[in-house]
């Protein structure tokens, strides 16, 4: 919706730089805190290409968390049961995950609108529900899918090289903006960004809105898929919660939250919602919220409902999320000179 | 055979209460096309009511207590559904998509609240020891319970019908839904149907609430939830807005979950959903809905 | 039956639960002609060409673009094959430049189709085709505008520049001068007469103005109920008496 001037397109990639360089600095030692962006990173990538349905192309799917997980699942499977290297089982899971969304896409887009967001709800939920209950024996159902240590090199396991994970995750997430930039800028992006507005109008320029919104949807997924793969690298395993709608509607908070279709919105969305869900979670063991009354500083201590709070107020007040309210605030400090 | 008509009195008994948490979603769809993701903890709070009522207040296990319980939770429901359409939805008028994730961040908001509150561990019911009972039709055996929620559904459905059929609000419910345009236009206030449609669904799901208290046998923060990806699945394949389509669909979504799962534990739900994927394929509108323009 | 019209149209007829919305229209328009189409609302007239350009099924009835059967065809394939259209409301993409929205109809009809390794904004036969249109417009100075900050008519003239930039034969424009000022109608009925006349399109044109028809069109077909009264030159139409009590007497 809000474009970034052409002047300001560098500013996302420079800031990754600068983290990247203070991984090596005393502001982010700590193993734990390094961990924490590592996740954080990734989650900014999966929003981001959850964004590029949502955001860029105005598909509101209920069922991202289905490739995120067949990316996962597909490399952990293929390291753990066939003892297969991280790189051949990531491109095992990419190809899944690409072969589960040309299917439920090529399904899914028959329809539009709520139903598109329920056949898809529908199909990340039978995804939960093979991983969950361990149908056919895919999975270790409830408890986690490990990560095969000796599929992957030294320098990413132990906590001792943490920085290493968080350096891998950061250029997963640099890897998905650039990949969705040039996307987006594409003749294709283009008709995608036409789709979001006006389908209609998009078929009478003679463009078939279906395979447009495939090639999205079909994208977006081998790219959360990639998120998927690097994520069991990162957390040393695959759980069933990847899957779970949970994981979808996170993700919807984090676009909302950031700025819908602004890129760098999706990616702050994503950073600011892992980095408080895991950092309120302190608040209450520090002693932060103990003068708070029970009633009051039970739920306060729940990240999760901070975030909930925030994220209405976010609607209910600030169409656009942190970018739209940035943006607006550059409108009226313009409006001054 | 015996355990056949065991295993579809159940999935009737749960469909039962997927119906009185999909009979509100699909009203509130139908009529002011909102999505509500906040539904699940109207029934929360419901069974949290109904739960603090029978252990803590009247804990004497009486059927009276428990009957006081049920309208308790159902306010408890209604108020919350009220407040939610007074002080979120009704100042998103006409935004749709802002709606709905207002919905999706209370219903996030109420489950954390819920475990602040109430802790993650389910917190255990004492319903009436006669619910437990069993009853024998033919060979089989059936848990009276089941019958409980098949009748305060099958009341709620009635009631539904009658206001729908015969009361003024009844008939501005059903011509919104038909076409909320042309109702607006002929210079009805339909906000008064916003809110009684709020009402009268968060009262069924809060009534649903104390019901899969005594289903599950307790209630967690996110009961609720559990039961809201279903009653969403049933008033798909009913046609949002059409209760008569959510009614008949309750009963194909409870059955064959309970069916199948008891053959191979887990495969109902995925059946489920993907009964669902189908029908949306192949009638995007619902068994019952009405064709969107 | 061979003929050389642009678009033909024979018994085209729509039925909704047994409202008859169009009703065996049949009609030919040649090429380079400019049809004006009237009739009262609800007489079925942006029906027809939701009908024409594929928007809605037809529950009976033929369509022709040349001598191509597109009857059975999707929206895109049809577009593609040369049939370009306005909507009643404006509906440009808002938010897209001014210059995407003409670029974007001209890369779309310039076959090959979109690649995804093609950068949007430097694809030059697109552009400079779409800067044509715009010219012809007199749009080129908004070109980097958010086409959501254009004036109602600036929408309308943006409309005709992605219809031109598209390269369709044969043009439909629903109501294009709905909602213009006074001062921008003249403006405008310049711009679609040289549709015609000086890019050799077929114009179907939906209007409520009725100076405007009379003064653009070569033909005009009266609608009425669903029902094509009457398909013949102004003059005719107007000393029509079953036009004349059915529409005219009210309007004019």
């Amino acid at each position: 919706m809000i474009l970034l001037p052409s002047k300001y397109r560098f500013v996302p990639l420079i800031f990754m730089l600068i983290a990247g360089f203070g991984a090596f600095t005393p502001l982010i030692d700590e193993p734990g805190l390094q961990q924490t962006f590592a996740v954080a990173f990734l989650f900014g990538g999966l929003a981001l290409t959850y964004d590029l349905l949502l955001g860029f192309t105005g598909l509101l799917s209920f069922g991202h968390a289905l490739f995120y997980a067949a990316g996962a699942y597909g490399a952990a499977f293929a390291m753990a049961r066939w003892d297969w290297g991280i790189i051949p089982a990531g491109i095992f899971a990419l190809f899944f995950a690409f072969l589960v969304a040309l299917f439920t896409g090529t399904a899914a887009l028959r329809v539009k609108g709520i139903a598109f967001a329920m056949v898809t709800l529908a199909f990340a939920e039978a995804g939960h529900v093979i991983v969950t209950l361990n149908l056919w024996g895919l999975s270790e159902g409830d408890k986690t899918l490990q990560l095969n240590f000796d599929s992957v090199p030294d320098f990413f396991l132990g906590v001792a090289n943490t920085r290493n994970l968080y350096l891998l995750a950061l250029i997963t997430l640099a890897i998905i903006y650039l990949a969705v930039w040039w996307l987006t800028q594409s003749s294709v992006g283009r008709v995608w960004q036409a789709l979001r507005e006006n389908e209609e109008r998009v078929s009478v320029l003679g463009l078939r809105p279906f395979s447009f919104k495939l090639i999205a949807f079909v994208l977006a997924g081998v790219m959360a898929a990639f998120v998927g793969v690097v994520a069991v690298v990162v957390t040393n395993n695959a759980n069933p919660v990847m899957a779970s709608t949970q994981t979808t509607i996170s993700l919807l908070l984090m676009v909302i939250l950031g700025g819908i279709a602004t890129r760098w919105g999706a990616v702050i969305g994503g950073l600011i919602y892992v980095v408080l869900s895991q950092r309120l979670t302190t608040l209450d063991t520090q002693g932060a919220l103990a003068g708070l009354p029970e009633w009051i500083g039970g739920p306060m201590s729940e990240p999760a409902f901070i975030l909930g709070v925030i994220f209405i107020l976010v609607v209910m007040f600030s169409p656009g999320g942190i970018a739209g309210a940035l943006y607006r605030l550059r409108l009226k400090i313009a409006s001054f000179k | 055979m015996e355990i056949f008509i065991t295993l579809f009195i159940t999935g009737v008994g749960l469909g039962a209460l997927y119906f009185l948490v999909a009979s509100g979603l699909s009203l509130i769809y139908g009529l002011m096309g909102v999505l509500n993701f906040a539904h699940g903890a109207f029934l929360t709070a419901g069974a949290y009511a109904a739960w603090y009522f029978t252990t803590e207040v009247r804990a004497d296990g009486s059927l009276t207590s428990y009957a006081i319980s049920l309208v308790l939770s159902g306010l408890v429901g209604a108020i919350f559904a009220v407040a939610t359409e007074q002080l979120l939805i009704k100042h998103l008028y006409d935004r749709h998509i802002d709606q709905a994730l207002v919905t999706v961040g209370l219903g996030l908001v109420a489950v954390s609240a819920y475990l602040g509150w109430f802790g993650s561990d389910p917190l255990i019911a004492l319903p009436p020891t006669q619910l437990y009972d069993v009853v024998q039709i033919g060979d089989a055996f059936v848990g009276i319970d089941r019958f409980l929620y098949i009748t305060v559904a099958g009341l709620v459905l009635l009631a539904n019908f009658l206001m729908l059929r015969y009361t003024r609000i009844g008939l501005v419910i059903r011509a919104g839904v038909e076409n909320r345009a042309m109702v607006t236009a002929l210079g009805i206030d339909v906000r008064k149907a916003f809110t009684f449609v709020f009402f009268i669904g968060g009262f069924a799901a809060g009534l649903g609430g104390a019901l899969a208290t005594t289903y599950a046998s307790g209630v967690g923060p996110t009961l609720g939830d559990a039961f809201l990806i279903y009653a969403f699945i049933t008033v798909v394949i009913g046609g949002m807005g059409s209760i008569p389509g959510t009614a008949i669909a309750a009963v194909i979504v409870g059955t064959t979950q309970v069916l199948v799962n008891y053959y191979v534990q887990g495969l109902g739900d995925f059946v489920v959903v993907l009964l669902l994927a189908v029908v949306l394929l192949t009638r995007p509108q619902g068994l019952l809905g009405k064709v969107a323009h | 039956m061979t003929s050389n019209a642009a678009i033909r149209v024979s018994d085209l007829s729509l039925a909704i639960g047994g409202a008859k919305i169009v009703d065996g229209v049949t009609l030919e328009v040649a090429p380079g002609e400019l049809l004006g189409i009237i009739g009262p609302n609800g007489a079925g007239k942006t029906s027809l060409f939701n009908l024409i350009s594929g928007l809605r099924p037809a529950t009976r009835g033929k369509i022709f673009l040349g001598d191509d059967d597109i009857t059975t065809e999707s929206t895109a394939s049809r577009a593609s094959k040369g049939l370009g259209r306005t909507f009643q409301t404006s509906s440009v993409f808002t938010m897209l430049s001014v210059l995407e929205n003409v670029r974007l109809a001209a890369e779309a009809a310039m076959g090959g189709s979109m690649k995804i390794t093609r950068r949007a904004y430097s694809f030059k036969p697109a552009i400079e085709k779409a800067e044509q249109a715009l010219e012809a417009v007199g749009l080129s100075d908004k070109k980097f505008s958010f086409a959501g900050s254009l004036s109602h008519g600036d929408k309308r003239r943006l409309e005709i520049a992605i219809v031109l930039a598209s390269d369709a034969k044969v043009v439909m424009l629903d109501e294009p001068m709905a909602g213009m000022s006074v001062e921008n109608v003249p403006v405008l009925t310049e711009i679609i007469r040289s549709l015609s006349r000086d890019y050799n399109r077929t114009v179907l044109m939906v209007e409520h103005h009725m100076h405007v028809v009379l003064g653009l069109a070569d033909r005009i077909a009266v609608m009425h109920q669903g029902e094509l009264l009457i398909c013949a030159d102004p003059q005719t139409v107007i000393n029509d008496p079953t036009v004349q009590s059915a529409y005219l007497v009210e309007s004019l």
